[in-house]
């Protein structure tokens, strides 16, 4: 429902010319925090864990990577378990541990003596079915193209997803999360429209498609609803609830991926 | 406990009055020409000075008195004053018609009270404008408009461009009862809140209750919005109208029956869509924007002890973009009253009230057909009762019964659609409230003004009601049948307020009261929608309440041409109400479970300078204020500023009669930028940038200042026909005022964030033009 809201906006636009600039705003420093990241997916391993810490609003984006951390990987399910090794500063990599649909992985990540640690269980995949094409008329009143993934939802399980696109290998940086809450067991079409970038026929579409639990919903559904361009109607912004304990930013996730290259036309 | 204490203050009056024989003067005050009901005017006997009441609100006054010869007097701002002699031997029932005023000029600023009634009566906290003087205030493209003029007002606050909501001594945008005509109107706003429902030409007058609400009002906490329908002229008809560059006016009123009954129409429309229309660019062609809202209201006197009103509201917006996505909504309202004089002393008043708001909208893309509906229908039943004891000495009792009925939403899914058909269960309440208060002047220096409500509210089934634990998972659910009572709240409410008349011109004021409040709306944005929820408390969520008290000072200077008042508050509120981190409000059978509880803190001191008379009129206001939330799981259980919270906040109004033909008028508004979350660092997730948050709301907005101008220009009065040019410009110096500021990486240079502010209007001029006749 992220569209509707800032269509009502673009209505009054229409009529009356929303002033956009730049401006300074005096923002506190903080002390850096832990950010992890981490994945493990039913596609070839190795799943990489980047560990990195925040900056100040004002510095350039470029986050220190966290090196020397204690990274452990374990599929709790078979108990196969992985001492992740620093393929380059902050990456840590694994070597055994494999991706499966319903188990169930931990994340024990040690920095500096204090321990942060993450479950998650990766969901049954659900097949990225097609991906086709529609226009739709964009909050500056252009015509825009969008992608629709569509997919079967399967009935009576909650099922959550999340969609990415890279455009001629660039990552287009706004976040899909849905979740069947409403659709459960329905065909799904989804669109995807964008906020921050545009494509045009004949550009390279790779979108991915990944099934993933409801802990990594809620933290990309929340993280979704304070982002830059949904700022207009969002909710008061907060840090979204992570499933990493020990107090850092970020999150651990297991699910399944799938990726579908098309031209876009 | 309640039923006895009402019971014993009953008697204890009733004793008081069978003491002495008296006699009664009593009647409706009208306007000679026009035939329309002043409420508020003032009445008393001259001889008697603290016998002073004013009309009530069907125009009805009542003074009793032990056996005499007096002098009634009855004045009105902007009507000839008169006195009439009266020789109360026995009971008289006394019609008084009022003259207005000649000259125009005393016309531009006139309050519907008596010169010194702000500081006489007991009442505090309370603020009244008659749409004679909202007039001539500007407002964005011109539309008239009482909610946004009230926003002018100390201790009411506007909630920023777009948006007719306000917040009233820190309170939220829902803790404001909106009343029209008795009905509760639950959206006030057009066209997502540029503009407000109440249409100018039909309204007579508002009034505003920001504390030391009297008893017979309830159910929110900051503030009760009363707004009265105009009844019509009963001599003749007459028609207006007013076209602009949003909206077409008209308007209608005339007799039923000769000074018996009348009826008043007024509708309007806005055309934007119109222009859309004609454009040949299709996507824009193909939108929709408009709305549309009718008041009619009709009255009939059978006698002098029986009159009967019907008022009507019905308005809707309409919004649609390419086809793709519309929404419509709006109000209804329908009031039915029935005045009864039981004898001169007792004045009642029956309402049947029905109210609904409902919106609809419709999706359709890529195959996905969706509907989604949601309503909201009170059937209110009221009884007022008035009974003028004596001089000075006036009781004020009734109920009000008030059935709610919640549809929190349908959705609609064509079967290609990506979603399930769903129907959420209906919600239904019952809102009782009982009261009695105590109007009394125990001597010429003190007025009270104390009473009791007692609110009811029962949850009913028929429904699922489930339990919740700490972190909102549901742990239990119950299901009850149609009629079963699922669990009641009871809250006595007491009020009080006491005013002490230092001389002529000056007085102190203080008062108490408490307010509960059953319904809350729940939105988790930042500005308001048409599309956010009303909730009715329930097993998990409690009545929200609220206490207050103030002082204040008020004085008069100059023979009351300068009105001067100080009013400080201190509010402390229970059982307040945010949101759990991604709340999840749209179609969630859930929706409780998404709420986080806690308490509230508002304070602040207002100062209010107003020159009534004169050339030049106007007023100065300035509100010094704080408001703080204290929520279980929200910035680690510290307090924080609310939303609304504004330190300073500053209007000026200032309207100036430079000739018969031209008046010139201008607005300056200053405010501390609301309170906003901004991040305090940076990181990376997924490859893209977030933002880190530290504490909540501890950031403004930029501060928030504009200033507005208007001239009006007189046409030449024909016979009958009489009209007007209105010129304004809205943010005359152009000021940028955030409407929202955005964080986002640079585009032009991905390795640096920046922030992006949007502001919304800059000069927005308009030109009305007004006809009567």
């Amino acid at each position: 429902m992220k569209r509707p809201t800032l269509l009502l906006l673009a209505i009054c636009a229409l009529a009356i010319a929303a002033c956009k600039k730049v401006i300074q705003v005096d923002l506190n420093s903080v002390a850096p925090q832990i950010v992890i990241e981490g994945e493990v997916t039913n596609g070839p391993a190795p799943y990489f864990v980047r560990i990195s810490k925040t900056v100040d609003f004002s510095a350039s984006n470029d986050y220190p990577p966290v090196t020397d951390a204690v990274v452990l990987l374990t599929d709790t399910t078979n108990g196969i378990s992985d001492s992740m090794v620093e393929a380059s500063p902050g990456l840590y990599k694994s070597i055994e541990v494999g991706g499966v649909p319903h188990h169930t992985y931990r994340l024990d990540v040690t920095i500096e003596g204090k321990q942060y640690t993450a479950l998650s269980t990766m969901p049954e995949r659900v097949k990225l079915d097609s991906v086709t094409f529609a226009q739709n008329i964009g909050f500056d009143n252009k015509l825009e193209i969008n992608a629709v993934a569509g997919f079967q939802d399967p009935p009576g399980i909650a099922d959550y997803y999340q969609l990415s696109e890279t455009v001629n290998s660039r990552l287009i940086p706004d976040i899909f999360v849905l979740e069947d809450r409403l659709s459960d067991g329905r065909y799904i079409r989804y669109p995807l429209y964008n906020d921050s970038a545009y494509f045009a026929p004949g550009d390279t579409l790779r979108l991915t498609m990944n099934c993933i639990d409801r802990n990594i919903y809620n933290y990309f559904f929340q993280l979704m609803n304070v982002a830059g361009n949904n700022n207009f109607q969002s909710a008061t912004p907060t840090n979204p609830a992570t499933n990493i304990k020990g107090g850092a930013l970020g999150y651990f996730s297991a699910h399944t991926t799938e990726k579908v290259d098309i031209i876009v036309y | 406990m309640i039923r006895v204490t009402l019971l014993l203050l009953l008697s204890s009056i009733g004793v008081n009055v069978s003491a002495q024989t008296h006699f009664t003067v009593s009647g409706t005050i009208r306007d000679k020409k026009t035939g329309e009901i002043l409420i508020g005017a003032s009445v008393s006997l001259l001889e008697i000075p603290r016998s002073g009441i004013a009309s009530n609100a069907y125009g009805f006054y009542s003074i009793s008195a032990p056996p005499g010869k007096y002098t009634l007097l009855v004045s009105f701002s902007g009507y000839e004053p008169d006195s009439i002699p009266v020789r109360l031997d026995q009971n008289i029932g006394l019609p008084v018609d009022l003259a207005t005023a000649g000259g125009a000029l005393t016309e531009v600023v006139v309050s519907a009270q008596k010169k010194n009634e702000n500081v006489t009566r007991a009442l505090m906290g309370v603020q009244k404008l008659t749409t004679r003087e909202i007039r001539n205030v500007p407002v964005l493209f011109g539309e008239k408009d009482v909610l946004k003029t009230i926003q002018l007002l100390p201790g009411i606050q506007f909630a920023g461009d777009g948006n007719s909501g306000f917040y009233v001594r820190g309170g939220g945008l829902d803790q404001n009862l909106i009343l029209l005509d008795e009905a509760t109107v639950y959206n006030p706003s057009h066209l997502l809140g540029f503009f407000s429902t109440f249409n100018s030409d039909a309204i007579k007058d508002i009034t505003v209750y920001k504390g030391g609400m009297p008893a017979e009002y309830g159910g929110r906490l900051s503030s009760v919005v009363d707004i009265k329908m105009n009844d019509g002229n009963n001599k003749e008809y007459h028609f207006g109208g007013g076209i602009g560059l949003i909206s077409t006016r008209l308007n209608a009123e005339g007799p039923i029956v000769k000074d018996r009954g009348s009826f008043s129409i007024s509708g309007r429309r806005t055309y934007a869509d119109v222009f859309l229309k004609i454009s040949p660019d299709s996507s824009v062609n193909q939108n929709s924007v408009y709305f549309y809202d009718l008041n009619i209201k009709a009255n009939y006197r059978f006698d002098e002890n029986n009159r009967v009103y019907l008022s009507g509201y019905f308005g809707r917006d309409n919004l649609s973009f390419a086809n793709t996505f519309g929404i419509d909504y709006g109000n209804a309202t329908g009031t039915a009253r029935w005045n009864h004089v039981f004898n001169s002393r007792l004045f009642s008043n029956t309402s049947l009230i029905y109210s609904k708001y409902s919106y609809k909208i419709k999706i359709n893309s890529a195959n996905n057909d969706i509907g989604f509906t949601s309503n909201i229908r009170d059937v209110n039943l009221k009884e007022d009762l008035q009974y003028f004891v004596d001089a000075g000495n006036k009781i004020d009792f009734g109920f009000s019964v008030i059935h709610h009925a919640m549809a929190p939403g349908i959705i609609s899914a064509s079967p290609g659609s990506s979603f399930n058909p769903l129907t959420l269960q209906n919600k239904y309440s019952l809102e009782n409230a009982l009261y009695i208060s105590h109007e009394w002047s125990p001597s010429d220096r003190w007025h009270l003004n104390y009473g009791l409500r007692a609110s009811y509210f029962l949850v009913l089934g028929p429904g699922k009601f489930y339990t919740y634990d700490s972190s909102g998972n549901t742990k239990d659910s119950t299901q009850y049948n149609s009629g079963s009572i699922v669990t009641t709240y009871t809250n006595p409410e007491p009020r009080a307020s006491l005013s002490f008349q230092i001389n002529q011109t000056s007085s102190l004021k203080i008062s108490y009261n408490r307010n509960s409040q059953v319904l809350h709306l729940l939105s988790n944005s930042t500005s308001s929608n048409p599309t956010d929820l009303w909730i009715p408390s329930s097993n998990n969520v409690k009545p929200e309440i609220a206490d207050q008290e103030s002082i204040g000072y008020f004085r008069n200077l100059r023979d009351d041409r300068y009105e001067f008042s100080v009013e400080a508050y201190y509010k402390s509120m229970q059982n307040q109400i945010d949101y759990r981190n991604g709340a999840e409000l749209i179609a969630n059978e859930n929706v409780e479970s998404q709420l986080l509880f806690g308490k509230g803190r508002a304070y602040g001191l207002e100062l209010f300078l107003k020159k009534k008379a004169g050339k030049f009129t106007g007023w100065i206001s300035y509100t010094l204020s704080r408001t703080e939330l204290k929520i279980d799981g929200i910035n680690r259980n510290n307090w924080y500023p609310a939303k609304q919270d504004r330190t300073h906040d500053v209007s000026l109004v200032g309207i100036y009669q430079a000739s018969p033909k031209w008046t010139l008028s201008a607005t300056w508004v200053y405010y501390t930028g609301s309170a906003v979350t901004f991040p305090n660092g940076k990181y990376q997730v997924g490859g893209m940038t977030a933002f880190y948050y530290t504490e909540r709301n501890a950031y403004r907005m930029p501060a928030y200042h504009r200033m507005d101008v208007a001239a009006t220009l007189q046409g030449k009065k024909k016979k009958k026909f009489e009209s007007s040019w209105t010129f304004s410009v809205y943010n005359l110096y152009g000021r940028e005022n955030a409407y929202s500021i955005i964080f986002q990486n640079d585009p032009d240079d991905p390795s640096k964030t920046q922030a992006v502010q949007y502001a919304l209007f800059r000069f927005v001029p308009s030109v009305t033009y007004n006809f009567k006749f």
